[in-house]
């Protein structure tokens, strides 16, 4: 059974490596071929995608040396599970209200910015109704 | 369900976390087991009842 979860570390964290590598050399490749400056209408992306893989690589490496062994059990991975169905929905109902408020009122708020927040409610959304289903089950 | 975790670990004399390490769990996992808010897997019950030297999963673990 250790062996196993050992296994599966072991590849999860080459395959952790090999995506930071792969966004870093993505990035030096679109740099060098100067095609960052407009890449489906962002602006330096091999700046951002060498940054991007340089932070993977330190937060990998950093986790490796310092990570107490965590455990998972089956609670926790129910718990999660549900936690994700729950997002999966506020997702929806969130997409389904945004069209209503975008046909009452244009939202003129930058897509960028949109995002952002829409990344930081999912986040937010899954850690609360994981509190609140962990208190639950 | 009801469970009588409790019961067997305080007659072995084991605390929550030492059962929490010897089935592969969480503390709060056994506590929610004590508490019988979570329904375990035939795996884990298992592993519970050898942990608790019971015999049978039905000694440990009783649906109200």
């Amino acid at each position: 059974m250790k062996n196993k979860q050992d296994k599966t570390r072991k590849r999860n964290l080459i395959w952790r490596y090999s995506f930071a590598t792969l966004l870093i050399i993505f990035g030096i490749v679109l740099s060098y071929f100067n095609m960052s400056n407009e890449f489906l209408g962002f602006s330096s992306v091999s700046l951002w995608l060498i940054y991007v893989g340089f932070v993977m690589l330190t937060v990998i490496t950093l986790q490796m040396l310092f990570k107490k062994e965590r455990i998972v059990d089956e609670r926790m991975e129910f718990i999660a599970s549900k936690a994700s169905r729950v997002t999966f929905i506020g997702i929806i109902l969130f997409a389904f209200l945004i069209m209503i408020i975008d046909g009452i009122k244009p939202i003129e708020i930058a897509y960028s910015y949109f995002m952002s927040y829409l990344i930081c409610g999912i986040v937010l959304l899954y850690i609360v109704s994981y509190k609140i289903l962990s208190n639950k089950y | 369900m009801k469970t009588k975790i409790a019961f067997y670990r305080k007659k072995l004399n084991i605390t929550q976390e030492e059962l929490a390490e010897l089935v592969g769990v969480t503390r709060q996992t056994i506590l929610v087991l004590e508490q019988g808010k979570y329904n375990p897997s035939l795996l884990l019950a298992y592993k519970i009842t050898n942990a608790l030297k019971q015999k049978k999963i039905e000694d440990v673990f009783k649906i109200k």
